[in-house]
Formats: C-alpha cells, sequence, structure tokens
C-alpha cells in the first residue's frame, strides 16, 4: 500500500495500489468476485449465457447487460454513465458471436469507494467474467491517473488524491496487443501530458495482467508460469 | 444450455419440496442443525459511517445509511424522515423471475417498514433542525448481496446495525441560516433510538406443524408452507408480526417461537452493541487509516462473529489486538496475554434465560407427550409416551423455558 509520496519535484507516483480479490463470495451466481485496489472495494458479478426477452434477442451474438449500483441512493445518472462506460469495454471483449439468442449479464456493486472506482469496477468485471466462463476475446484492465495542482502525475489516487486534482484520466488495455479500449478524461490538459500518462497507464496494466494470472493461477491450485515470473521481475527491475 | 437454471431456487421443485417435507417429519435438517439452532451471524462494518455488510451462513446483506437536510411532511411537521429502501436486483440475481421478485420485495419491504417506520424505533423528533422547514431525512439503502434464505433476519439486522453505527454532521440553525458543520469541524452525532427491533423466522410444514425451523436455509424457506417472522426489541416488546401461509398452526405454537424469538432478539442487540463498541475502540486504535470492508479481503479479523463475541469481553478483544499489531511490526516473539483463539466450533451461546415473560400467556391445555432426551422419531415417542403421559398429567410441572419451539418438547402446564 502506498502512501502519496508527494516530493516537490516531478517524481510520479507510479504504483498501482495493493490488489485483492477473492474469487466466487456469492453462491446464486454465475461467477462473481470480490475486488479491491488499496481501499476501494467492488463486488462483481455475472450469469451467462442465459434466456433473453424476445426484445433483447439478436442472432448474430449476445446481448450483453451490465449493471453498476452505488452503495447509497438509488442510481442515477451518474451511475448510468458508469454503466455505459463499462458496457462499451466489455463488449469489446466479451466473445458474443458464440452465444447467439441469449444473454450474458454483469452486475457490479460498489461495496466502499476510495478513489478511482472507474478502474477498480472494470477490472473487477473482467476478473468476474474470467471466473464465470464467458467467453472472451482478451482480458483488460483499467488504470485511472490524476494530475494534482502542482502538475505531478499520480497513479491510481485514492480519495484524498482525487480531492485535488486538475485533470483524470482513465485509460482501459487489452491483454493481447495493448491497444486502448476506453479513454476518459476530465478536466484540462495538454496532449504531451495525455501522451505520457497513456504510456504510464499502460505499464501499469502489465501489473493488473500479471495480478490476474496469479490469481487464477492460484486459484485453480496452480503456479502461474515461470516466464511470468521473469517478466514481473524485469519490471521490476 | 439456455434453461434458467441459476434462476431456479432451490426448493422450488415437487421433489425437493418432498423431501424437505419428509425431512421436517423427521425433524432433521440438512446442514444438521436442530429446529432451533441458529446460523452464525457475522458483521463487518466499513470505513464509512454507516456502513456494515451482514453475514448469516451463505446470505449476505450490505447496509447503508445516508443522510440529508430535507423539508418534513405537513402531517408531521417537528419529525425527521426515515426511508427504507431494499434492493434485491444487482448481483443477488433475485429479481429475473418477477413473480417471485415481487412478492419477496414487497414482503421485505413492508416488514421493514413496520418493524422500524411504525415501531417508531428511531427517535425522528431529535432530527428536526427547525420545525415545519428543516429536518433530517435518513435514508437506509439495504442491498441484497446473495440469498440463501432468510433475509428477513440479515435485512432487520443490517438495517439496525447500520443505523446504530451511523454518524449525522451536526447542524445549527440561527437567523433562518441552516449550517451544517463537517467532520472536521464538529463531532459527528449518533442517532438516537428509542428501541432497538430485530427479526426472528421460522418456517413450517404441513407434514410437522409443531416444529419449526428457525432461521431456515432458502431450500428450507422455499419449501415452506407457512413463514412466521416477528420482530422483538431488547425490552421483550413485540415490534411487527408476519404469518401467513397455509399450515394450519396451533397458538401454542407461535407462542412459544414468540418467546424463544424474544430471548434471541435480546441477545441479537446485546450482540449489536457490543460489536460496536468494539469497532468504536478500533477506530480510536487505529486512526486516521480505518480499514474497512477491505478487511474482507484480507484478513477477516475485522469480521465480528456472533458466536465468539458473546464469549468474550470486548476490552479483552481489543487488548489482544493492540498487541498483535506491534507484534507485526516489531517481528518479535512477544507473549499474547490472553487466552486460545476461540475454538472454531460454532456453539450455540446460551444467554440467561428471561424469566420476565411471564406476561406471555401460558397454555392451559396439558400437552400429551412428555418427551425423553432420546427419542428414536417423532410419530415413535408420541404413540410410546401417550400412555406414559396421562398417568404423569396428574402431578403439577411449571412450565419450563426451554431452546424448543415445539409445544410437545414442553413439560405439561399447571392443570
Amino acid at each position: 500500500m502506498n502512501e502519496i509520496a508527494t516530493d516537490k519535484g516531478k517524481v510520479p507516483n507510479d504504483k498501482l495500489r495493493e490488489m485483492r480479490c477473492e474469487f466466487n463470495p456469492l453462491s446464486r451466481c454465475d461467477g462473481s468476485v470480490m475486488y479491491s485496489q488499496g481501499s476501494t472495494v467492488v463486488i462483481a458479478a455475472v450469469l451467462g449465457p442465459v434466456e433473453v426477452k424476445t426484445q433483447s434477442l439478436s442472432i448474430d451474438g449476445s446481448y450483453l447487460e451490465c449493471n453498476y449500483r452505488p452503495k447509497a441512493g438509488l442510481p442515477q445518472v451518474k451511475e448510468r454513465i458508469r454503466e455505459s462506460v463499462i458496457q462499451d469495454v466489455l463488449e469489446l471483449a466479451v466473445l458474443g458471436e458464440s452465444y447467439p439468442r441469449s444473454k450474458m449479464s454483469v452486475q457490479i456493486q460498489e461495496l466502499e469507494d476510495r478513489g478511482s472506482i472507474d478502474a477498480c469496477a472494470v477490472n473487477a468485471a473482467c476478473l468476474a467474467m474470467i471466473i464465470g466462463g464467458l467467453p472472451m476475446k482478451y482480458s483488460f484492465a483499467a488504470v485511472q491517473c490524476i494530475i494534482n495542482e502542482d502538475g505531478e502525475y499520480i497513479l491510481d489516487p485514492d480519495q484524498r488524491e482525487t480531492l485535488h486534482q486538475r485533470a483524470s484520466f482513465t485509460f482501459a488495455f487489452d491483454s493481447l496487443e495493448g491497444d486502448l479500449l476506453l479513454v476518459q478524461t476530465k478536466g484540462s490538459f495538454k496532449i504531451a501530458q495525455f501522451n505520457d500518462i497513456e504510456c504510464l497507464c499502460r505499464s501499469a496494466s502489465a501489473n493488473i495482467f500479471q495480478f490476474y494470472r496469479d490469481n487464477i493461477a492460484k486459484y485453480h491450485g496452480r503456479k502461474s508460469s515461470p516466464t511470468s515470473d521473469v517478466k514481473e521481475m524485469e519490471t521490476e527491475t | 444450455m439456455f434453461m434458467n437454471s441459476n434462476l431456479f431456487e432451490p426448493g422450488k421443485s415437487k421433489l425437493e419440496r418432498n423431501f424437505i417435507q419428509s425431512a421436517a417429519k423427521q425433524n432433521t435438517r440438512l446442514d444438521g442443525r436442530k429446529s432451533g439452532d441458529f446460523r452464525d451471524v457475522k458483521l463487518t462494518f466499513g470505513a464509512d459511517w454507516g456502513t456494515v455488510i451482514v453475514a448469516i451462513g451463505d446470505t449476505k446483506v450490505l447496509a447503508q445509511v445516508s443522510c440529508d437536510i430535507g423539508t418534513p411532511s405537513s402531517a408531521r411537521p417537528n419529525e425527521g424522515t426515515l426511508h427504507l429502501n431494499v434492493s434485491l436486483g444487482g448481483v443477488a440475481y433475485l429479481n429475473e423471475s418477477q413473480t417471485t421478485h415481487d412478492q419477496r420485495f414487497l414482503t421485505l419491504n413492508s416488514l421493514l417498514e413496520r418493524t422500524f417506520r411504525n415501531s417508531r424505533s428511531l427517535d425522528l423528533e431529535s432530527l428536526c433542525v427547525a420545525a415545519e422547514q428543516h429536518v433530517w431525512c435518513v435514508r437506509v439503502d439495504i442491498t441484497v448481496l446473495n440469498h440463501d434464505g432468510n433475509l428477513y433476519d440479515a435485512s432487520t439486522v443490517a438495517a439496525l446495525a447500520a443505523l446504530m453505527h451511523f454518524r449525522r454532521p451536526d447542524v445549527t440553525f440561527l437567523d433562518e441560516e441552516i449550517r451544517i458543520y463537517s467532520d472536521k469541524e464538529r463531532e459527528l452525532i449518533p442517532l438516537l433510538f428509542l428501541h432497538y427491533p430485530v427479526s426472528v423466522t421460522y418456517c413450517l410444514y404441513k407434514s410437522n406443524s409443531h416444529y419449526p425451523y428457525v432461521d431456515p436455509i432458502l431450500l428450507e424457506e422455499n419449501a415452506a408452507d407457512s413463514i412466521i417472522v416477528l420482530s422483538f426489541n431488547s425490552y421483550n416488546e413485540l415490534c411487527s408480526l408476519n404469518a401467513g401461509g397455509s399450515t394450519p398452526t396451533k397458538a401454542g405454537i407461535i407462542m412459544q417461537c414468540a418467546r424463544n424469538a424474544a430471548k434471541r432478539s435480546k441477545s441479537l442487540v446485546d450482540f449489536l452493541k457490543k460489536a460496536l463498541l468494539l469497532d468504536e475502540q478500533r477506530r480510536n486504535n487505529k486512526e486516521p487509516i480505518m480499514e474497512g470492508l477491505v478487511s474482507l479481503l484480507t484478513n477477516k479479523s475485522q469480521t465480528i462473529s456472533y458466536n465468539h463475541l458473546m464469549k468474550e469481553d470486548v476490552s479483552d478483544i481489543v487488548m489482544r489486538e493492540k498487541q498483535e499489531i506491534p507484534e507485526k511490526v516489531k517481528t518479535e516473539d512477544k507473549p499474547v496475554a490472553v487466552d486460545a483463539e476461540p475454538h472454531k466450533k460454532p456453539s450455540k451461546a446460551t444467554p440467561a434465560p428471561i424469566n420476565d415473560s411471564a406476561w406471555l400467556p401460558r397454555d392451559k391445555e396439558a400437552s400429551p407427550t412428555v418427551v425423553t432426551s432420546s427419542a428414536p422419531t417423532k410419530t415413535n415417542r408420541n404413540k410410546s409416551q401417550r400412555g406414559a403421559g396421562q398417568q404423569k398429567s396428574t402431578q403439577k410441572h411449571s412450565k419450563q423455558q426451554n431452546q424448543s419451539d415445539s409445544e410437545e418438547e414442553t413439560k405439561p402446564v399447571i392443570k
């Protein structure tokens, strides 16, 4: 777990917060995961492929339903925006063509929001889909980064840091090519900063993919492959 | 492949119902509990005030309390408002089959309303800032995470725990101007209660309407013919009663259930108070970094279990945790000055039996059988004891409090 290391130079905080997950805490769905980044905790569950209503039925592929629920209050426009963002990413990743005339449902419940909840929700959805056995083209990981008032880049901010931000970026990458799946920005920034942060986030996403591999391997009772261990050592040095 | 097998809940098919009915006839339960045994209740408080996750077995419920300044209703201008909202959709996947969702949803909502709002458990007048103009509107959002039976109990415990845990900001109203202080300026204030209600659920089966099962799992609940939900507060007062179904039931059964529910409610409220005390002391020790719900993933030591908490004192637990923290930091071997970890086997915590339930009407008719400690099956016991019961009925026995909800297991009353 990293607290803010706000030196007054331009040293960016380039480490993600500690990630943890627990698989299948819920018994009634196909796959579920409780996932946390730092103190932000999210639960995601998937169900599918199951029957779909005729109005959403499609012969080309399956219908993907995505819902995000906040902890307090009824879902508002803010939650609907998050849902549509997450749904866009999921639709790119899920291999809907293998199950036409069906529905896959992904539900995300916020348990505690302590910064970068968008990225957390996307990552939890990916893990839930992997555990639930939904067909995917690739896995994906999202990272959030902010520019604070001093012009420093802070990766994976917590709630305190999010309060004093000048701009915020959320990127999602796929695991095969490293292509961008999602770009969400808020605030004002220069294009050079945008490019820098995109590179920063892309390299951070490698850690998230490694986290996925390690935990899924552990869940299935296997160790992750030795080649990935070598890669991890490389990224650390 | 596309059969909604996940959405068919256990207990809805005929085979499962027959199985549960015949198990009920033999007074056995699937998980080995006795008819009066409860599952362990586990609480985890979040880092935000008013957040709690309650787990009863596999049933998991999240409750969150929030508050806002609003205008009061014209009928009660000097009272704040309490709003309870249960959402079954979401990760619990309960709103797929619409018919069960509607009925269950409405029952759950109405039960919570009656238990908390109609019984006036929260002191709403203390939430008034300026009569007819500004009052606090407290809102409890209950999200069902997983449903494995007994959603009623889990929701009431979660709602009560969240309300007791919650702190609202301080506010002043001077010269028509309302000023809300943040938690840095002034301490947050807890809500005031007039009493603390919790509920206990029983389910009855046609094959054996004398042995209600307490705290049913989903299979038992869906196969039940009648469900009785009783809400008691810690003062042995009945706050709400919800009894319905198709099993003809003797009134004595419901009275016996009520007695045990009253006992259980009192011990649950004691547990909640203890758990809140423990949480408060943990916050004092660990400020400013409060773990909150992440503890569900890290070491689960922040989860407060009913079975464990009722055996220890809060001060012992806090002392033990205080010594565990420097142990981790210094990596020395410090002797931990407390006895061994409470054993994992859940044993039924038996609080002292309350004998002030004398106000509950005793059964006038003598129950025909006397139970011996070992009995093969219920039916055999009935037949063999009926003769003995006639002879013993001439003796006077006072009705004793016991753990069973069945009328037949109690000794015969004064004739």
